[in-house]
């Protein structure tokens, strides 16, 4: 019981955390910009202000538009449950990495589809290309998760963690590192980053998530906001526990806890910094320079793959 | 220590592979160079941990000249040649980048086929590189087939010559010392005729696009 | 059952003036067989096996009716989708009069129906072949039904050569074994076919029955027909041909594999897994680039069958190295797909029917906003779609669940090719999911989402309550049968137990969670998923109401850049697809052409066109070129046929000398 109500406490902080790595990862951003740039409890003002707002909702749209922010939302909330930040406790048992997988697979489905249901030509154009770049890197993601359960032999994302953390240095290889790497590409396209989208442009055309918003407003709009955040954290907290999770808590005592609490704030500003890094330093690629990228993902993760069973 | 160092030896040889990966699927001539550069001094880091692992010192000789060589002096009088010749950074591949990555995905699934039963029979420490390197070669011809200009066809056989490096040396600690002497200075001497007509080829064609080649048929 | 089958066709050969009264006896007497068939199922799975003999032939041995799980399943499968094409056909049908010939529909339907209730129930060689046929014959004449249509004979056409073809294949590999063994019963054969055939035989039997019963199923590169033949027929008849009639294929190959043959050769499997992967992409790649609705769903079932053969050459490879436990995952996984697919794709095609019956249109470019005129269609496709882009807690997300799972254990074996082969087979279904995923996005916002793009789209309405009642039946089993997956296992276990010899139910289910290997490796509970989800989407709602308080929704035009928005502006389909076939350009070789309209200015143009066509690939490299031989080869050889009586007997003359030689 008590595992449990660690789990939920886990989720919670998961939920809270996340528009906060927004906040942080725009003011490094903003830093290496040499601009001062927003404060970074920022999101929170924002939902915030979004949530009093009125919302106008297309008169063309059906029911899926009303129904898209709260199927993501809810979504992104029962993954979180799934996914262990500083101790091995999770409600796994309700799913595992693949089921992950699939729940944002779901989130997406939604968005798209309701990014057609204004009938407006930048939805459209964000739906068809979210659509192909989820396509191409799908296979990467599962083959880097593949990498996981062949060095773990499980795919229950709590058991990967806590086999990876207890294990010492003895399954760090080639194969763990080139599916990181492969992961690290999953995060930037799933997630909208350069050099996959650019999740601050105000030009239609080179937008992919942000069209699928263009037509929200208020509160549906506040929701379909902290989903995204919530997405980025949970990303960056599967790519720590499922392929480098030392550091996290395997048992629940005080201090294990607050040391698997402290590094695993660490870890989250660590790639958020990369990323910022990573976003300052090169520029979006064009859409049809993606396959180019997202191959190149593919091929690492199938490198991953083929590492551990020749070396 | 043992396993630290067999660790340390796989990490180094998926590293030559990577960057075998990393130079069919980049686009500029000279970042193709610099990754080349990276992989001789995987490869010479991988030989150096062998060596220590063993003890055989003549395989420390060959490391130390692989990096000097490979990863400094060859590189060097590449990007000398380019800036004479004021070449375009673009590599002009024949084949588009998606499809040559998934290509060479296939060479090393072949590599890794083929060479399954010799690994089983290795006694060598360094057992399972061998289907590594064999992928490192076919992927270096590959780069020799698909890519038209002629500096890109003198790295693909570089690349050749380190996965044959590195097979020699995940077989059989390497070759005797004298044959991998007489290699290097083979290969020194070949980089230099390459570096002329290079510059030749630049001259009569205006262009390093060896498919203008086939107009010498005529 | 099949009583009841051959009282709905006199029924409707008697009724033939009344058309009404036809529609109503025939597909009524059919809802109820289908109903008894379900009944027999589930009592098949409850008590056991049930065998009934009747004529006994002296040669041909008994004509035997065993349905063991394995048939059960399947006939289980037939009889919901039967069901539901009945009910569904009740108001669909209705159209036809005065059109075309209903006594035709109403009797063919019933004998389709029964043929393939008698397919999977047959325990004998010749009475499978004698129901195969029978099935092929009457599908046949109901892909022909709507004759009228431009393209509809010749699809129909097409659809008889390949289903003979392949029955020619099958009745080789299925006598061959009887042959072997001595006998045609299936019982026989499964005892003793396995013993004294050469290896060679056993894989060239294989083989034909790989590509016979493919044929049916529509595998690379043997599946033309079916995008041209599913989307002709009737609605109703394409809900059976995709949901079922494509299985019962996948059927005799799982029982010809491993209770006749006894898969023990590993190619088999690899083969196999080869071909699933194969057509998974293909068929997906095609669906994608279609414009018309229900061919695209049509592809999208070859896209299914792929996967599902992606996970019976997964279990054939873990039986031929004899691990059963793993090829009984397998196996389960594959039969589980088989169900839903059913039940999910006949959904589709109903409903896809009401469209087209609404719109009286084909084409997803000319509809557009039916959501909002076609509610309850709408929401009946979008849970067919959720299923098939397998989204949880829907049915789909569980079989495709345990699919991946049955691919990642595959590395406990030891051997190279089939760890890198499972590893591509897993990239391919990776990629084939997330492209099903855009596939169902893109038809389902082109024909209900945004603004109608035609006055038909605008003038459509909902369907009639029979259709409604018919599509929500089989949209609320794709919910429970998800949901539920952890209940309906132990049963779908009983049938794949038969066929490996071992028993996982109790280790993959645990009251209400799905467990591979007692919960180490991976769980999943759909139940809880579903229940999580459908709590928290109402406690959002209530939390965001409480939130910054009450706010105003209005409603306003979708922002326009002070431009009136017409449905010109929506992206169509083939604009939605339009980045993933550039991608994949290199497999579709598609054409494309640029047109200008002379002008007198060559810096500015009055006109321009452009058009991009997918050419048939597998039509114009394979069949095209062996057609052709065909051709030649009988026109070489007509000229045997002289027509003067003379030389017919010179031929029998000849013949005739040759025999008595040989034969001194």
């Amino acid at each position: 019981m008590a595992d449990y109500l660690l789990a939920l406490v886990q989720t919670a902080v998961l939920l809270a955390l996340a528009p906060l790595l927004t906040g942080i990862i725009r003011k490094l951003k903003a830093w290496m910009q040499s601009r001062r740039g927003p404060p970074i409890f920022q999101p929170y003002l924002d939902l915030a202000k979004l949530m009093r707002k009125g919302s106008v909702v297309s008169q063309d749209a059906s029911w899926l538009t009303s129904l898209t922010p709260y199927v993501c939302l809810a979504s992104m909330v029962v993954a979180a449950l799934l996914v262990p930040a500083f101790v091995t406790e999770s409600f796994g048992f309700l799913g595992d990495l693949i089921v992950l997988v699939y729940l944002f697979a779901m989130a997406r489905f939604f968005m798209a589809l309701a990014a057609l249901d204004a009938g407006s030509t930048f939805g459209g154009m964000g739906s068809s290309r979210e659509m192909l770049v989820s396509s191409l890197i799908e296979p990467a993601i599962l083959l880097s998760f593949f990498t996981v359960a062949l060095l773990t032999g499980t795919t229950s994302l709590v058991s990967v963690t806590s086999l990876l953390a207890t294990s010492g240095a003895s399954l760090i290889g080639p194969a763990l590192l080139l599916a990181f790497a492969a992961f690290f590409i999953a995060i930037l396209a799933e997630n909208a980053r350069i050099p996959i989208d650019n999740p601050s442009t105000h030009l239609e055309l080179t937008m992919i998530h942000e069209a699928m918003l263009l037509e929200y407003s208020g509160k549906d709009l506040a929701l379909m906001e902290y989903s995204s955040m919530v997405k980025l954290t949970l990303f960056i907290t599967i790519a720590w526990s499922a392929f480098l999770p030392w550091g996290v808590a395997t048992q629940v005592t005080a201090p294990d806890l607050a040391l698997g609490v402290i590094i695993f704030l660490v870890k989250l500003l660590a790639l958020a910094l990369v990323i910022a890094i990573i976003e300052s330093s090169m520029a979006k690629l064009r859409l049809f320079r993606l396959p180019n990228l997202l191959t190149g993902a593919f091929i690492l993760a199938f490198l991953a793959v083929m590492s551990y069973f020749v070396l | 220590m043992a396993e630290i160092n067999l660790n340390l030896i796989n990490g180094l040889a998926a590293m030559v592979l990577l960057a075998a990966f990393i130079l069919v699927a980049t686009g500029r001539l000279r970042t193709m160079v610099r990754v080349f550069a990276w992989q001789s001094l995987a490869l010479g880091l991988l030989a150096a941990a062998v060596a220590y692992s063993t003890g055989y010192w003549h395989i420390y000789v060959v490391a130390a000249l692989t990096i000097v060589l490979k990863a400094l002096i060859i590189p060097r009088i590449i990007d000398q040649i380019m800036d004479r010749i004021q070449v375009a950074n673009d590599v002009e591949p024949s084949v588009r980048t998606p499809s040559s990555l998934l290509i060479a995905g296939g060479m090393a699934i072949l590599a890794y086929y083929v060479a399954e039963p010799l690994i089983q029979s290795g006694e060598t420490i360094t057992a399972g590189a061998l289907a590594l390197s064999l992928a490192v070669v076919l992927i270096g011809l590959f780069i020799m087939i698909s890519r038209k200009k002629a500096i890109t066809q003198v790295i693909g056989l570089l690349v050749m010559e380190n996965g044959l490096f590195m097979a020699a040396l995940s077989l059989s600690y390497g070759m005797p010392l004298i044959v991998e002497l007489g290699v290097f200075f083979d290969i020194m001497v070949a980089v230099l005729i390459m570096g002329v007509f290079v510059f030749r080829i630049n001259r009569t064609f205006e262009t390093l696009d060896t498919s203008f080649l086939r107009r010498l048929k005529d | 059952m099949i009583a009841l089958g051959a009282i709905a066709t006199t029924a409707a050969l008697v009724t033939a003036r009344k058309e009404r009264l036809c529609i109503q006896l025939s597909f009524g007497i059919s809802a109820v067989a289908a109903i008894m068939g379900l009944l027999t199922s589930i009592s098949v799975f409850l008590e056991g096996d049930l065998t009934f003999e009747f004529i006994a032939f002296p040669f041909l041995g008994p004509f035997v009716i065993a349905i063991d799980p394995l048939a059960a399943l399947f006939l289980a499968s037939i009889s919901i989708v039967g069901l539901a094409a009945a009910i569904y056909s009740l108001g669909y049908v209705p159209q036809f009069i005065g059109k075309y010939s209903i006594v035709k529909f109403c009797a063919l339907f019933p004998i389709f129906l029964i043929s393939m209730a008698m397919v999977v129930a047959s325990s004998n060689v010749l009475l499978f072949l004698i129901f195969w046929e029978l099935m092929s014959l009457s599908s046949y004449l109901l892909v022909a039904y709507e004759h009228k249509e431009e393209g509809a004979a010749s699809a129909a056409w097409l659809y008889f050569v390949m289903a003979h073809l392949g029955t020619a294949c099958i009745a080789a590999c299925l006598l061959y074994l009887s042959y072997a063994s001595g006998s045609l019963d299936f019982h026989q054969i499964a005892l003793y076919a396995g013993q004294g055939m050469t290896e060679l035989a056993r894989s060239s039997a294989f083989l034909l029955a790989l590509v016979g019963f493919g044929a049916k199923a529509g595998i690379v590169p043997l599946h033309v027909w079916l995008p041209q033949a599913h989307p002709t027929a009737p609605s109703n008849v394409s809900a059976l041909m995709s949901g079922v009639m494509v299985k019962l294929a996948v059927y005799m190959l799982i029982r010809t594999a491993f209770q006749f043959l006894h898969v023990d050769i590993l190619w088999w499997g690899l083969l196999t897994l080869f071909i699933g992967s194969l057509t998974a992409l293909i068929g997906v790649l095609y669906a994608i680039a279609e414009k018309d609705v229900k061919r695209a769903l049509a592809f999208s079932t070859v896209e299914n069958v792929g996967v599902i053969l992606i996970a019976l050459g997964a279990a054939m490879v873990f039986y031929a190295q004899d691990m059963l436990q793993l090829a009984a995952l397998a196996l389960v996984a594959c039969l589980l797909h088989v169900l839903f697919h059913s039940l999910f794709k006949s959904l589709l095609f109903l409903a896809a029917g009401s469209v087209v019956h609404a719109t009286g249109t084909k084409d997803m470019e000319r509809m557009g906003g039916l959501a909002k005129r076609m509610r309850y269609t709408s929401l009946l496709f979008f849970v067919g779609a959720l299923s098939i882009s397998a989204i949880p807690p829907f049915n789909g997300f569980v079989s495709e669940w345990l699919i991946f799972q049955s691919l990642l254990l595959s590395y406990t074996i030891q051997d190279v090719t089939v760890n890198l082969l499972m590893a591509i087979a897993l990239g391919m279904l990776a990629l084939t999911g997330a492209l099903a995923a855009a596939c169902f996005v893109r038809i389902f916002g082109s024909v209900f989402l945004a603004r109608p793009r035609s006055e038909v789209a605008k003038q459509a309405k909902e369907a009639n309550r029979g259709m409604l009642l018919a599509m929500s039946i089989l949209a609320v089993l794709c919910l429970l049968t998800g949901v539920l997956s952890a209940q309906i296992i132990p049963f779908v276990d009983q049938a794949s137990a038969d066929i490996v010899g071992v028993s996982i139910g109790s280790q993959i289910t645990d009251g209400w969670v799905l467990e591979v290997n007692g919960g180490e490796v991976s769980s999943v509970s759909p139940i809880l998923l579903a229940a999580l989800l459908g709590l928290m989407i109402p406690f959002a709602f209530l939390l965001v109401r409480s939130l910054g308080g009450r706010t105003t929704r209005a409603k306003g035009d979708t922002w326009d850049c002070g431009t009136p928005l017409s449905p010109r502006n929506e992206y169509t389909p083939t604009g939605h697809s339009q980045p993933i076939l550039r991608i994949f350009n290199p497999l579709y070789r598609s054409k494309s052409s640029f047109t200008f309209d002379p002008s007198s200015s060559p810096y500015s143009k009055q006109k321009m066109g452009y058009s991009s066509s997918i050419p048939k690939l597998f039509e114009a490299y394979l069949y095209e070129p062996v057609a052709r031989a065909i051709l030649g080869v009988a026109k070489r050889a007509s000229v045997i046929q002289a027509g003067s009586v003379q030389r017919y007997l010179a031929y029998i003359f000849a013949a005739l000398v040759i025999l008595l030689l040989v034969f001194r």
